[in-house]
């Protein structure tokens, strides 16, 4: 009951589909993965350049619905990552190109 | 047999002669073990990307080579006990 009523109130105000709760930001994101689209794309721990684009900032591995690829492909992009941390190609955390990142 | 890559940190700081006879010890290491080197590629000085003991500095080297999967086990060991290794991987590919 309680919550109802202030629904009604701003009713007319608001925009259409307001009340779904679609008020959060919408970010655009690659709709294809481009491991399978470009076939002749390697996932390679070695390259450092690829590896930076599926880390953010923080050095994490960024979600699948950031970068768009598909589930089988991001499993290798997981594990290359590893990889790549492994042997200090890229950091475990913070931000390799930062100046006295330590 | 199965093709691998291999690829070591060795310490920055060792001179000239003792980095190529590390380089070539690991080759040698290789050939003990029955593998068949296919391309050596050294990377040289990178900037490590978080610290190693307490080095910033090491010298990349990439091998890429062919083994019996039974092998690889001594290759990894000697690898390890090779104390001017800093970090090794040693990755299967198709």
């Amino acid at each position: 009951m309680s919550d109802y009523k202030p629904r009604s109130e701003s009713r007319g105000e608001g925009r259409e589909g307001r009340e779904g709760g679609s008020n959060r930001r919408y970010i655009s994101r690659p709709k294809f993965c481009q491991f399978c689209s470009d076939q002749k794309l390697v996932i390679d721990y070695k390259n450092v350049e690829m590896m930076t684009r599926f880390v953010n900032e923080t050095g994490k591995i960024r979600p699948r619905r950031q970068t768009g690829t598909c589930a089988r492909h991001q499993r290798e992009v997981a594990s290359a990552i590893k990889n790549a941390r492994h042997i200090a190609l890229i950091p475990f955390e913070g931000d390799l190109w930062s100046e006295n990142s330590y | 047999m199965h093709n691998y890559e291999l690829v070591y940190i060795l310490q920055a700081d060792l001179d000239e002669a003792t980095l190529t006879g590390a380089v070539d010890a690991i080759e040698a290491l290789i050939k003990n073990s029955k593998g068949e080197i296919a391309k050596v590629d050294k990377w040289g000085k990178r900037r490590l990307a978080y610290p190693i003991r307490k080095m910033r500095e090491g010298f990349y080297v990439f091998i890429s080579f062919q083994m019996e999967p039974s092998e690889i086990v001594n290759l990894k060991r000697a690898l390890g006990y090779n104390e001017q290794v800093l970090r090794y991987i040693v990755v299967r590919v198709n």
